[in-house]
């Protein structure tokens, strides 16, 4: 019995509870000993990268045995996730710094999170993965709790979706367990190849709108925006970059390890060349995309612009991972790394600008450029990322998923996908302009560039992402040994893009780099061989010969894209959301009836006692006679 | 030194000579004298053969005209976006009001020397001139650029003092 | 080898040179289609020069002045991805859907600098340019998402030299050139859809605050992108060309037939012309995309 695995897991729960207990002697020493116990695992990870191991550790329970393992595509993610909770660890510090005992609670409950998430990847059997699960999501509920106003509501919403799913998946594995008789992985994926058609099926299902729902993917992603939004800013980074990745990782799992695809094309009718689950799941990810795309444009509020985009985002991961081809799993894996880099980058550029100025409405906000030139140029990164432009690294994982479009012969899925793009763009630049572009308001005429601590996680997912972006082998080395994991063949890359295959055209993102360096060189060239610029004041602006001043407010901010808020506003009214008011609405008007029985009257109580009693002797009477 | 000199004088002579061909005017119509522009910039008269262009920012245009009468809420406009141009500029009188006040020759609110404030490289009268008039004055101004002798924004700048001191007397500032 | 690298390096300046030429063609046929004689060929070279030569320039910050600078290098990233005849130039190292990416670049910069000077007008045209852009994007996707069903190759060489000797797509497929014809309106900013650049309502919209060598720059780039949209069109759609010559007489086709439509129009509201893109020419292009994927089944 090696306890190495057991040791990775139990990290995070032991370095939670000692930074909790020494927060009673001072704030620095819980930071100091928070911060030593979110690097371990980086010193222990590194043994398991690229093995694969199986049941690892017994722990029997009810004739059961819970066992823990560890394979490629786990220790990718691992690798990733602790990553973004050190940085984001680092960003609490400041965060929850004059909160007190809040912050101390804060501490506590991102190292259990670390580990619940740690104890969801190194499951091995579906009843431990979902008892992390559900830890996981109780974390989750109390973190959130700690945030801006309206983080009541977020808490109450995200809770009462995390419970559906959880219980979705409950009755899957009462169901697995009773049939199969075991609950390893293992015993499940063989028990599963040869049962009856409506079994897989209906497990399927359940435990994808469990994950569905943690993955946030429409109509289940009613929590998300308000959640994202409401949270502290560390802990929408997490929430972005890490909880959502939990529930598309488990996907990935159940469907390509336990259940596979030859199982859905054997018992499952084929629609153009797929079988038909995966087709529906296609075709939600795909409506994920447009429809997160365009809320995305017309919202008002930073975190709330980042949360649908995160929406938008994981339609694409479940879009490429449902194709089923190795260039679609490798797609849909690089865009899982892709993305929780340049979204947690962003939320943290954000979560600065909050730091520093106190508020999040983008009416509020302009002009900073000149007070926060590091966070600009880091959220230039995040953006240029977002939308998928070389040479950054959203371009890699969003060619591959049209690559893999293209070679599936889906062009209307390819048409969705590449709008997605092109809207993308627009929100995107919407944040960067509302915030750091346009008019300096007088009220953060004092604000400075945030602490040089809080640069670092910026500064290291910036460079990060530029690496990825340039030198798309490294996260590719990963990918491919997790889609073998996967029982796809791997794609071919090299250090530098990927070669010509069949399927894939060449790509070389340094070669796109390099000219892209060179043209500017030669423009700056002639740029600055010209007379020099002299700088003239932001109020010395052509505004028809009028003289600008100070108190007047002209940056454009407000209903920045109000004349496409126009073009959408017929589809405005299918809202997702209200149809799940309306069924709120509809058990509350039937619980409304059924509260009519409780009149507090002990003569109507009675007398229904004497009727039901009535009617029962009645048909036992006349039962007994008839049957 | 000398060879330095002829070079640079050269490639100043060569530049006006291209230059001149491509002058962009500021369609800002201060007053009644603007509704002139519009047969002149279009097919009858037509001002772009000769690279005559209108354009809307100052940060863009070359030509500041100054058409009709100039009262003073429009002469502060005037030379905040005159001074919001960039050199080499050049200024056009455009009618008989901005050299000696014309009809309203014994008004109040009137400027009757626009030479005071701003500096004028070349004056078109009449009561309004006729688009033709108009083109001889572009002509006109044409040929003093080749000849190197529109040098209102030099002058502008050598002599600021002055001309500041005359638009403190009007405009109160 | 070193060929290629001579035409590499020669190609930006080519492009700068056919674009100023196709720009004066256009202003030059506008004047003809208004009875009235119009500037001469070059006048977009003179009116370069005249910007380059301002004695003093003024500027609003670091970024204002990167973002000409970005333009003009992001439009000359652009142009050595797009395969001349008889040359490959990059085409090896990126296909139609990197080119679609690529080809963003110089407007997000653009977008960039505009916004930090300050001015709300270039603000609301930076919206309406982003706006205006996911308009025709979606025919123009379609359009591309037809050819790439057909040909099964996404390489923009091979579009080239398999429509070589008439199999032109205008004539195999004429409906979803014409989509593709009418997005081009969109990308290149021409009317009815110049609402980006609209003098009378937002001051020419970003470029306000731009003057001097930062318009100077800004027009060398639009010379360039002039040259890349309609070099695109020509080679998804009319069949690339045997030599360069027939090549840059093909551009100028387009833009003859596009300033003959171009100058009669006036202009779109942004709402319109979105809403206009997502109506018509997507339809036709849907047509097109059906009877491509049925027909190839």
């Amino acid at each position: 019995m090696n306890f190495s695995l057991l040791m990775i897991l139990l990290t995070p729960f032991f370095g939670g509870l000692l930074a909790y207990a020494a927060s009673a002697l001072h704030k620095s020493v819980r930071n100091i000993f928070f911060l030593i116990f979110m690097l371990i695992p980086f010193v222990e990870l590194p043994v398991y990268l690229n093995k694969t191991v199986d049941n690892f550790y017994y722990l029997t329970i009810l004739g059961q045995n819970l066992s823990l393992g560890i394979n490629p595509l786990s220790s990718m993610m691992l690798l990733l996730f602790t990553l973004i909770f050190f940085l984001s660890s680092i960003f609490m510090m400041f965060e929850f710094n004059d909160r007190g005992e809040e912050g101390d609670l804060a501490v506590l409950e991102l190292s259990f999170l670390e580990g619940a998430v740690f104890g969801v990847l190194l499951a091995r059997d579906i009843l431990t993965f979902f008892i992390f699960f559900e830890l996981m999501a109780v974390l989750v509920f109390f973190l959130v709790g700690k945030g801006y106003k309206e983080a009541h509501t977020a808490q109450m919403k995200y809770i009462t979706w995390a419970l559906i799913g959880a219980n979705s998946m409950l009755a899957a594995i009462v169901l697995l367990l009773f049939k199969a008789g075991n609950i390893g992985y293992t015993e499940i994926a063989g028990y599963l190849s040869t049962a009856p058609t409506s079994i897989v099926i209906v497990t399927f299902i359940l435990f994808a709108i469990g994950f569905l729902i943690e993955a946030s993917i429409m109509p289940f992603h009613v929590w998300t925006p308000i959640t994202y939004a409401e949270a502290p800013d560390s802990v929408s980074v997490v929430l972005a970059s890490v909880v959502k990745k939990v529930g598309l990782y488990l996907f990935a799992l159940f469907a390509f390890s336990l259940f596979g695809l030859n199982l859905f094309s054997k018992l499952l009718p084929q629609v153009l060349d797929n079988s038909l689950v995966m087709y529906i799941l296609q075709w939600i990810g795909a409506l994920t995309i447009i429809i997160g795309t365009f809320i995305a444009i017309v919202q008002e509020d930073a975190k709330k612009i980042l949360a649908w985009s995160s929406v938008a985002q994981s339609g694409y991961i479940l879009l490429a991972l449902s194709l089923g081809t190795p260039l679609g799993v490798a797609g849909g894996l690089l865009h899982i790394i892709n993305h929780s880099i340049f979204k947690g980058l962003l939320f943290f550029v954000v979560g600065g600008v909050i730091y520093r100025t106190g508020t999040k409405n983008l009416p509020e906000l302009g002009g900073l450029i000149k007070k926060m030139p590091l966070s600009f140029i880091s959220m230039l990164l995040g953006i240029i990322a977002v939308a998928g432009i070389p040479p950054l690294n959203g371009f890699n994982s969003k060619y591959l998923i049209y690559e893999a479009l293209i070679q599936k012969n889906e062009p209307i899925l390819l048409t969705i996908a590449l709008l997605g793009g092109t809207g993308s763009f627009m929100y995107v630049y919407r944040l960067i302009h509302s915030i750091f572009l346009g008019q300096l308001h007088e009220v953060h005429e004092s604000v400075k560039e945030v602490p040089i601590l809080m640069q670092i996680p910026m500064i290291v997912l910036a460079l990060l992402a530029l690496l990825f972006g340039v030198l798309p082998g490294i996260p590719m080395y990963f990918v491919s040994k997790a889609e073998a994991f996967l029982g796809f063949n791997p794609i071919k890359y090299n250090l530098t893009g990927f070669p010509e295959q069949p399927g894939l055209h060449a790509v070389n993102v340094p070669v796109i780099s390099i000219t892209f360096v060179a043209g500017l060189v030669v423009a700056g060239l002639l740029f600055y061989l010209l007379p020099r610029a002299r700088k003239v004041h932001q109020l010395d602006n052509y505004y028809a010969g009028e003289v600008l001043t100070k108190d007047v407010k002209y940056n454009y901010s407000f209903g920045f894209y109000s004349f496409f808020d126009d073009i959408i506003a017929p589809f405005n009214k299918w809202s997702v959301e209200s149809v799940y008011e309306s069924f709120v609405g509809f058990i509350k008007t039937a619980g409304d009836y059924l509260r009519r029985v409780y009149t507090g009257n002990l003569e109507t109580y009675v007398s229904f006692g004497v009727i039901l009693l009535v009617i029962f002797s009645l048909i036992y009477i006349l039962g007994g006679i008839l049957w | 030194m000398e060879l330095q000199e002829t070079l640079e004088e050269g490639y100043v002579e060569i530049l006006d000579h291209l230059r001149k061909r491509s002058l962009w005017m500021l369609h800002y119509c201060t007053a009644c004298g603007a509704i002139e522009l519009p047969p002149t910039i279009t097919s009858r008269f037509d001002a772009e053969r000769f690279g005559i262009a209108p354009f809307v920012t100052s940060r863009q245009s070359d030509i500041l005209l100054v058409t009709g009468y100039i009262n003073i809420k429009t002469l502060r406009r005037l030379i905040t976006v005159y001074e919001q141009m960039l050199p080499p500029k050049y200024v056009i009188g455009f009618g008989s009001c901005t050299i000696n006040g014309g009809i309203y020759w014994d008004s109040y609110a009137i400027v009757k020397r626009l030479d005071l404030y701003l500096p004028v490289d070349v004056y078109i009268a009449g009561c309004m001139p006729t688009p033709m008039a108009v083109l001889e004055g572009f002509r006109t101004l044409m040929k003093l650029i080749d000849e190197g002798k529109a040098n209102g924004w030099k002058k502008y700048q050598e002599n600021y003092e002055y001309y500041k001191e005359n638009q403190r007397k009007v405009l109160k500032w | 080898m070193v060929k290629e690298i001579l035409t590499l390096i020669f190609t930006p300046i080519l492009a700068f040179f056919v674009g100023i030429f196709l720009l004066g063609f256009k202003r030059k046929m506008v004047a003809r289609i208004h009875r009235r004689y119009g500037p001469p060929l070059h006048q977009p070279l003179l009116d370069i020069i005249k910007l380059l030569s301002k004695k003093e320039n003024i500027s609003h910050g670091v970024m204002f002045d990167l973002g000409p600078v970005m333009y003009v290098g992001a439009a000359i990233l652009t142009v050595l991805f797009l395969p001349i005849p008889g040359f490959k130039q990059l085409t090896p190292f990126g296909d139609l859907i990197a080119f679609l990416y690529i080809m963003v670049i110089g407007s997000l910069g653009m977008a960039l600098g505009a916004g930090e000077s300050g001015n709300p007008n270039a603000s609301i045209g930076i919206a309406r340019a982003l706006t205006l852009m996911l308009g025709y994007e979606l025919p123009l996707i379609i359009a591309g998402n037809t050819l790439v069903i057909k040909y099964g190759t996404t390489d923009l060489y091979k579009f080239m030299t398999l429509q070589s000797g008439f199999h032109w797509n205008l004539f195999l497929l004429p409906l979803t050139a014409i989509a593709g014809f009418i997005a081009t309106y969109g990308a290149m900013g021409e009317h009815p859809f110049d609402v980006v650049v609209a003098p009378q309502e937002v001051a020419t919209g970003p470029m306000v605050e731009y003057g001097g060598k930062h318009l100077g720059l800004l027009m060398i780039g639009m010379a360039i992108s002039t040259y890349i949209e309609t070099g695109f069109f020509v080679i998804l759609f009319l069949g690339g060309g045997a030599n360069i010559l027939t090549f840059i007489l093909k551009q100028l086709g387009v833009i003859i037939v596009m300033t003959l439509f171009d100058t009669v129009f006036p202009r779109f509201r942004i709402e319109n012309a979105v809403r206009y893109f997502w109506r018509w020419p997507t339809l036709i292009a849907l047509v097109g995309l059906l009877i491509v994927y049925i027909g190839g089944k």
